[in-house]
């Protein structure tokens, strides 16, 4: 069985927003119980990721990171190492994820405890965003 | 076809361990013989990768460039309860990932020659890692 939904998140800020409820709620509609689910994202401004629920901090402190990783294209400055070249923002996108699956039991995400699923958005000029869902299983 | 397994790996420490072994039997055992396996680690500071199996000084490297590329208690990390390696694992893990999908041929993962699925631990201690594998297709 194979179901597919495509939902439109409104505008979210800057940084992670957990969206493991809404992703959940589709999963049910759903009705497979047993199977994967893939999440793919229709534009290159967001992303997807899988991260600690735990602490609040670690999502901020990884947009940091990753700042610094991958700094936008004005002004460019080497703060992470000097043997380093600069990484333009390009990169970005390229150690970020427009897609990410993971599997389905007891018609539910089986996620570790600690795991939940993010909606990144890298922009500081949030719109709309567009996300398929598909689940195949039983 | 559907089949579905939890496997359990213990680590010693940072590094790469093969797993490819592992999941090459639960393929075998579902009986599944064209299809996808879909591999999952439930942790956030543990990740899945496919890497050289040939020369373990691959994995060595890959090790150093990682160390330097994300250190442990860079001074930006607030998050510090659970040491100075948990905040850089969370941001190892999500520099590489935490699924992979592999296609099933005959039977058998379809690898490349010298690709292997290595479970990359990121925390400094010992730890049990959990691995779902979700295995789909026809026999």
């Amino acid at each position: 069985m194979v179901y597919q939904d495509t939902i439109k998140l409104a505008p979210q800020e800057h940084g992670a927003t957990d969206i493991t409820d809404l992703i959940s709620a589709i999963i049910d509609d759903s009705k497979i119980k047993i199977g994967t689910c893939q999440l793919f994202v229709h534009n290159s401004m967001s992303s997807l990721l899988i991260n600690d629920t735990a602490d609040e901090s670690t999502k901020s402190q990884t947009a940091d990171f990753l700042a610094q990783l991958a700094p936008t294209s004005d002004g460019i400055t080497n703060i992470i190492d000097n043997s380093m070249d600069a990484i333009p923002s390009a990169m970005r996108t390229a150690i970020m994820q427009t897609s990410i699956s993971f599997p389905v039991n007891r018609g539910r995400p089986l996620l570790g405890t600690w795991q939940g699923i993010y909606l990144w958005e890298r922009t500081t000029q949030p719109k709309e965003r567009k996300l398929t869902v598909t689940i195949i299983g039983e | 076809m559907l089949h579905q397994k939890k496997l359990r790996f213990s680590t010693t420490g940072r590094g790469t361990y093969n797993i490819t072994r592992q999941i090459t039997e639960t393929i075998e055992n579902s009986g599944i013989k064209f299809g996808i396996c879909h591999i999952f680690i439930q942790h956030t500071s543990a990740s899945l990768i496919l890497c050289e199996n040939a020369d373990k000084t691959v994995r060595e490297d890959l090790n150093a460039y990682m160390a330097r590329l994300v250190k442990d208690g860079d001074s930006i990390f607030k998050h510090k309860d659970e040491g100075p390696d948990d905040m850089a694992a969370h941001v190892r893990t999500i520099l590489t990932q935490s699924s992979l999908s592999i296609p099933i041929y005959k039977g058998k993962c379809d690898l490349g020659l010298w690709q292997g699925v290595f479970l990359w631990e990121h925390r400094t201690n010992s730890h049990k890692r959990n691995i779902a594998v979700t295995i789909m297709g026809e026999s």
